[in-house]
């Protein structure tokens, strides 16, 4: 398969695609009315339970992994040098200073990225492709929008393919690919050129082919899977629904007594970042070593 | 009398921008369950005189067309591409590019999707399809981890799913192995118990003249002959006029009677072959 949909039997699998798109955009529309790091971080950890539910744990922290990069940068660099802040929290080796202002900043930056992340990977793991675009074409978006977005699964392991050839061809013909990083960079003219010529007559046939295929005919059209809202879909968005009322309440009328963000939640946020990064490079770097001395696989 | 399968009638098209034109005063028809083997060297214009059939030239590829091309009795230039799949099947040579679906049972329901067909009807045509090119059973597989042979079966079987009367095939086989050949042959052998109407484009001469009623030799944009097969493949001279081989056997036998000025019949079958020779022989 060359998305990244894992075919598992669960509720969340089993929820029609447009209830999951519309999970995605309650979840970024949440992430903005929680403008609260506390309140945010309880958010991602209620979507947990869903990922679990998805039965997607596993590649689910692999994805995510990349996103806590982006983190790890964010709360560290905004934390010590964006301007808003002004209360010291805390102060490591060589004077710099973690303002208060700033790393809640970055906090809430950092986990709304985490938040819509959690959503985005769900979504994309829980939803069939084919099942998306059936659903897109249900929201009257036009059919050849959804066979561009379904094509272009299906296109870039072909790509990916091509560029193999064309690159041992060229290599073949004495392009150097092992030179110095200005060598190299100044021979991605002679491969990409032929790929995209390649890849353009590919999609050229594959019009004629689409043609063939009755592609343009007018008329109604019907599809192989099928997406259907049933009262499992209803009972989402009515959660969805009561969940968004109650954040905006939360919002307009409880945030002036309710503090939940201290130092100490920001300070410990912060390390728990680190401390995973710290676990990835770890890995990495042993997974590298391991390369090296030719160990186990 | 009732209408031809297809019937075209003084064909010529030239792309833009070229002085020559590709196809020159085209004639021929072919009825109703018949298969058409479309023969001729590279450039000859095989591949555009097959896409005049079902209105890819000049409706997509653009042109100058003069003539008329009808299928099914009803002309092609009225009518769209889209509209003449329900009636023409067109393969194409490369097999790759004609999939774009994530798994094989949604592309053969690709086609079907387009023209409407209700689901339960596509399950059944799907199995269907299936079965006829031997794909059972990979429904749920990704076209892009099937070999050559099997992808371009997997094109004939979304092709044969929309059930038209007219199947087009544009040199099925070149891409494919002697095994992967014999496949997309077996499935054509399969169109005609059908009853189906099928033109095929290859340089296999043997299994032409194995499969095909009648052949078309195209050469430099022109008719040069249009018979049945054995007749069309007996007359060596004039097909090694137009650089083209008649199947081995069919050589065998000419170049042994010019040898020893001998009259054996000549033939196209093996078997055929055997008994002629065997006759002079003994």
């Amino acid at each position: 398969m060359n998305s990244l949909y894992m075919p598992k039997d669960s509720l969340i699998h089993s929820l029609d695609p447009r209830t999951k798109m519309l999970f995605v955009v309650f979840v970024v529309a949440s992430s903005f009315i929680l403008n609260d790091p506390a309140l945010q971080l309880v958010f991602l950890v209620a979507l947990f339970p869903l990922v679990v539910m998805a039965k997607v744990v596993k590649p689910y922290l692999i994805s995510i992994q990349f996103l806590l990069l982006f983190a790890v940068l964010i709360m560290t660099v905004h934390g010590i040098y964006n301007p808003i802040g002004v209360t010291p929290v805390f102060e490591i080796f060589g004077g710099l200073t973690f303002k208060y202002e700033s790393m809640v900043y970055a906090s809430v930056m950092s986990f709304r990225i985490l938040v819509i992340g959690t959503a985005a990977v769900l979504f994309v793991m829980t939803t069939h492709p084919s099942d998306m675009a059936s659903a897109l074409v249900k929201w009257k978006v036009p059919h050849s929008f959804a066979f561009i977005l379904l094509s272009t699964f299906q296109i870039i392991p072909i790509i990916a393919r091509e560029a193999k050839i064309v690159m041992e061809a060229q290599q073949a013909r004495c392009l150097d690919v092992k030179g110095s990083l200005i060598q190299r960079v100044k021979n991605l003219v002679p491969m990409f050129a032929p790929l995209f010529i390649i890849t353009f007559m590919k999609v050229h046939q594959l019009s004629y082919v689409l043609e063939c295929r009755a592609f343009s005919r007018k008329g109604e059209k019907t599809s192989l899977r099928e997406t259907k809202i049933g009262s499992l879909d209803y009972t989402f968005l009515l959660g969805m629904l009561g969940f968004l009322a109650f954040e905006i309440y939360l919002k307009l009328f409880m945030m002036g007594s309710l503090q939940l963000t201290t130092d100490a939640l920001l300070t410990y946020s912060l390390f728990g970042t680190w401390i995973v990064f710290g676990f990835m490079i770890i890995k990495f770097v042993v997974k590298q070593f391991q390369g090296k001395i030719g160990g186990a696989n | 009398m009732a209408a031809k399968a297809i019937e075209v009638n003084n064909l010529t098209f030239s792309y833009p921008d070229t002085d020559e034109p590709v196809l020159k005063d085209i004639n021929f028809s072919i009825n109703h369950g018949e298969i058409l083997g479309i023969i001729g060297p590279t450039g000859a214009g095989k591949s555009t005189l097959a896409m005049c059939v079902n209105g890819l030239v000049p409706q997509v590829i653009n042109g100058e067309m003069e003539g008329t091309v009808k299928v099914n009795g009803s002309e092609v230039s009225e009518s769209s591409v889209a509209k003449m799949s329900e009636d023409v099947g067109f393969v194409f040579q490369e097999p790759e590019n004609q999939l774009s679906q994530m798994t094989i049972e949604e592309e053969v329901a690709f086609g079907m999707g387009n023209l409407g067909v209700p689901r339960d009807d596509m399950r059944v045509r799907i199995t269907d399809a299936l079965e006829q090119v031997g794909l059972t059973g990979f429904e749920k597989r990704s076209p892009l981890a099937l070999s050559g042979g099997q992808q371009q079966r997997l094109a004939i079987a979304a092709v044969l799913a929309m059930r038209p009367s007219i199947m087009i095939m544009d040199e099925p086989t070149s891409m494919l192995d002697p095994k992967g050949k014999n496949e997309v042959y077996d499935v054509l052998k399969n169109l005609k118990d059908y009853g189906m109407t099928g033109i095929i484009i290859d340089h296999e001469v043997e299994r032409i003249a194995a499969y095909c009623d009648k052949v078309l030799v195209l050469y430099e944009g022109e008719v040069q002959m249009f018979a049945p097969s054995e007749e069309v493949f007996t007359n060596i001279k004039k097909m090694h006029e137009l650089t083209l081989n008649a199947p081995q056997v069919t050589e065998f036998l000419s170049s042994y009677n010019q040898a020893f000025g001998k009259d054996v019949k000549l033939s196209t079958t093996l078997e055929e072959a055997v008994d002629n020779f065997e006759s002079v022989c003994k």
